[in-house]
């Protein structure tokens, strides 16, 4: 019989202690690398740009940034509940059509003498159907989010052709003005936007027990199965929120550019820079809602920084690619090492 | 028997089950009656239906005849939430846990404490109450804010099973639980699942170590081929009754031997040493002949057989591989030297779960079914055929993707691809680990034809009985040194692991001792 012999006792921890430390060092270099490379690029704008570390320009980089964190924030919790699995996990590609057709129905709406009640509705609307549609292609159906939100976006990206014919439609009123305006302190509205909705959203996410259990539906999807949590419907909604937070910086970027304006497709990339980039801002190295707010501000400041050096900022999406990459990579690099 | 004075003796009944998928039968009218407050075992090969029927346990699976009764209710069909109200809960093979979260976290993900009126979590007495109840069941101190990735198997199984006793369950499922614990670890489990017998949980038990069923189980049922072949008393049934019933085969066949003359050397290492894990070690393996290596884990033994496949290069020494010098730099000059390296991790890294029987069997030999760049495949599937026939694949037909298959045969598939590829030494890491006694046999009588093909044959096994029972010689590596050669004819189990371990050394002083 094949009685066992506990041959593996003995001499297990060494080995694994070595490959335990490797892989917390490789975590901390990450983790501590990030900040410190964030540190490193706040002072350096500091010493060669005088107005960079002005509260008024942290204020202007926040209200700047506000669209793509309320987009990011969305992108987060997907990948969050998805499981952040490049090519399997949880992905949001339509988010930036999203807020395209979002701030079009939001122009079009205000254009045509609706009121702001019915324009937001729209906008919030648009969003949720899109991420409804999201949903329902990924969990009924069971396509790949990547591909799934691939296509939605090329079908939202056309209906904001067919609605706007290709214009800019601009869009005034007192509510817009409002946001587009400058708050206490003189910081920008926006900017007040989106720390506010942040912190309804790490919330949400980060202390509530749905977000335990979100986080627990994208990291180990058996094990959410095992605790009883109903993953599709939990997945589901996963989208629906981030198409609402699509609809939202819709109405943002209606106020901030006067209008709904071509182009929201170039959004993408640093939205999804950003939300990738904000694993490396929490210990332990899963995406956060706070580490989005960071990585938002990195991005905001990497761009606002170009502009104070007269630095073209077409290497900003260059360095948006690269950062992609690396991040990607590292985290990767980490994680091999625990699957091997 | 009145009625009256059967109610209550069962937690569980389980009467004449069958399931069908598509056109095999994986259970053909299978009973298993549970009396409350024992613990149950469960006992069958891979494929004898245990998982299927426990998934019909877990309401994963609806049957397609039979009957269900749970605490004397009948239940026409059952629901996995339907099964977790019945106070039903299972502790699988896998731990389901999630690596990035806290020990606290995972008690009580899907019922989280509440800061009191309010939506958010109470992450204070999430881990005061954690550490309290693992303190309480299990004497164990573990800081609640600890993450799983950085606990042990058994760790994490202690805490699946604390997970479990959260919900004061009725019946508990242990499924393969000792599957990654060492014996320390599986001696305190078996404790632990004796003081919940004592508190009246009644306990079902799956596993195929007769050991473990001996030393824990009251009452066990023996699964064949989807029926229950008997239900016994394990500690007055001798084990090799229960294997037999297990297999229907006796257990002198187990360890088929075939007798080979032994050929010229296939391959000879000489003073190998690799810093930090192996010293000094020479050996050779010739052709017909079945070696066999063991050591604990660190005892160089893994990193040995993965110098001599080219995955990490030795410091100093010479192999010699058909009268040929030099070390195989890589794995693919290994197998242009007609080496075969069958590894451990075969269904991690073995099974293409998508494809077929027969594409999974001929992926790593293509070669030798191409023609102008075609596949023959009249010739690839003759071979295929005989492999399944060969290692007894329970299989639908060799284009059955092979996801459709049980873990074992999984397995098997996995050891077919290798062995597909003609080769001059196979060396085999672990080759029937996870494997259940009737496809043992199997694989044991394959290599014994690999051999008397006239192949040499290294096989690196923790298994003793195994490795004495179907090798020529064995040699047990410890601390990075071989300590002792056997003839496996001569060698008992006790002595080659008192070997591995070291236990002998003092009795021959310490020059033994390689640092």
């Amino acid at each position: 019989m094949s009685a066992d012999i506990d041959t593996l006792s003995d001499f297990s921890s060494g080995n694994d202690g070595a490959r335990r430390f490797a892989r917390w060092l490789a975590g901390f270099a990450l983790h501590g690398g990030s900040i410190l490379a964030f540190a490193a690029l706040l002072i350096f704008f500091s010493i060669t740009a005088p107005f960079f570390f002005t509260l008024g320009n942290i204020g202007n980089v926040l209200g700047q940034s506000a669209i793509l964190g309320v987009l990011a924030i969305g992108l987060t919790i997907v990948i969050i509940g998805g499981g952040a699995n490049v090519v399997k996990g949880g992905i949001d590609l339509s988010l930036a059509a999203n807020l395209g057709l979002s701030a079009a129905v939001y122009a079009t709406l205000v254009s045509t003498g609706h009121g702001d009640g019915v324009a937001i509705a729209g906008a919030l609307l648009t969003g949720g159907l899109i991420g409804l549609v999201n949903a329902i292609a990924i969990v009924i159906f069971g396509i790949v989010p990547l591909l799934a939100t691939l296509a939605v976006m090329n079908v939202v990206a056309g209906l904001e052709l067919v609605l706007t014919q290709n214009t800019v439609v601009s869009a005034a009123s007192d509510f817009l003005s409002v946001l587009s305006n400058y708050g206490p302190f003189d910081i920008p509205v926006l900017a007040y936007v989106l720390i506010i909705f942040t912190i309804i959203a790490a919330g949400i996410v980060q202390y509530t027990p749905l977000g335990l259990r979100l986080y627990a539906v994208g990291a180990f999807p058996e094990a959410a199965r095992a605790a009883g949590l109903p993953v599709k419907r939990i997945v589901a909604s996963s989208y629906i929120a981030s198409g609402l937070c699509g609809g939202l910086s819709g109405i943002l970027s209606v106020s901030y550019l006067s209008g709904s304006t071509t182009g929201a497709g170039e959004m993408l990339l640093p939205v999804v820079v950003t939300a990738l980039l904000s694993v490396v801002f929490s210990r332990r190295l899963v995406p956060t809602i706070g580490g989005t707010l960071l990585s938002t501000l990195l991005v905001g400041f990497l761009t606002n920084g170009f502009q104070l050096l007269n630095i073209s900022s077409t290497l900003v999406s260059g360095i948006q690619g690269i950062l992609i990459l690396l991040v990607v990579a590292a985290t990767s690099l980490q994680r091999g090492k625990g699957v091997a | 028997m009145s009625p009256v004075a059967d109610n209550g003796k069962y937690a569980l009944r389980l009467r004449g089950l069958v399931k069908r998928f598509g056109g095999v039968e994986a259970l053909s009218g299978a009973t298993l009656e549970v009396e409350r407050g024992t613990v149950h075992g469960l006992i069958g090969q891979n494929g004898a239906g245990k998982s299927t029927l426990i998934k019909i346990l877990a309401g994963l699976y609806q049957p397609d005849e039979g009957s269900i009764e749970i605490n004397d209710i009948s239940h026409r069909r059952l629901s996995a939430h339907e099964v977790e109200k019945l106070g039903i809960h299972f502790i699988h093979q896998d731990r389901l846990l999630v690596p990035s979260f806290t020990v606290g976290e995972s008690l009580f993900l899907g019922r989280e404490p509440r800061l009191a009126g309010l939506p958010f979590l109470d992450r204070r007495t999430i881990r005061k109450r954690a550490e309290e109840i693992l303190d309480k069941y299990f004497k164990l101190k573990l800081p609640a804010n600890v993450l799983i990735s950085e606990l042990t198997a058994a760790q994490k199984q202690i805490v699946q099973i604390t997970r479990a006793l959260l919900d004061k369950p009725s019946i508990l499922v242990f499924d393969e639980p000792t599957a990654a614990l060492v014996r320390r670890e599986a001696d305190i489990l078996f404790d632990l699942i004796r003081r919940l017998r004592a508190d009246g949980i009644t306990i079902i038990y799956i596993s195929h170590y007769l050991n473990e069923i001996e030393a824990l189980c009251d009452r066990a049922t023996i699964l064949r081929n989807g029926k229950d072949v008997a239900t016994i008393d394990p500690r007055a049934t001798p084990a090799s009754k229960i294997a037999s019933l297990m297999v229907a085969r006796d257990i002198e066949e187990m360890f088929p031997k075939i007798s080979v003359t032994i050929g010229e050397p296939v391959l000879t290492a000489k003073a190998l040493s690799k810093a930090g894990k192996f010293q000094n070690v020479s050996l050779d393996i010739r052709q017909g002949e079945i070696v066999g290596l063991t050591g604990l884990l660190g005892s160089g033994a893994k990193d040995l057989v993965r110098v001599l496949f080219g995955l990490e290069a030795a410091d100093t020494g010479e192999i010699t591989i058909e009268g040929e010098k030099g070390r195989p730099r890589s794995p693919v000059a290994a197998v242009a030297k007609r080496l075969a390296l069958v590894p451990e991790d075969r269904r991690g890294d073995g099974v293409a779960l998508g494809l077929s029987v027969a594409e999974n069997i001929t992926l790593a030999s293509l070669k030798r079914f191409t023609g102008f760049g075609f596949l023959k495949r009249d010739e690839e599937h003759t071979e295929v055929d005989r492999l399944i026939e060969q290692l007894a694949i329970k299989t639908n037909g060799r284009f059955a993707p092979a996801r459709t298959l049980s873990g074992g045969n999984q397995q098997k598939v996995a050891l077919a691809k290798w062995l597909s590829r003609k080769s001059t030494l196979y060396i085999l890491d672990e080759p029937t680990v996870g494997v259940d006694i009737g496809s043992k046999v199997e694989i044991y009588n394959l290599i014994g034809k690999l051999a008397e093909r006239g192949a040499g044959i290294l096989i690196l096994s923790s298994d003793l009985p195994e490795l004495i029972g179907i090798t020529d010689r064995i040699l047990v590596l410890y601390r990075g040194a071989v300590v002792r050669e056997f003839q496996s004819s001569e060698a008992t189990p006790d002595e080659v692991l008192a070997e591995a371990t070291g236990a002998l050394i003092q009795h021959y002083g310490e020059q033994r001792h390689v640092s």
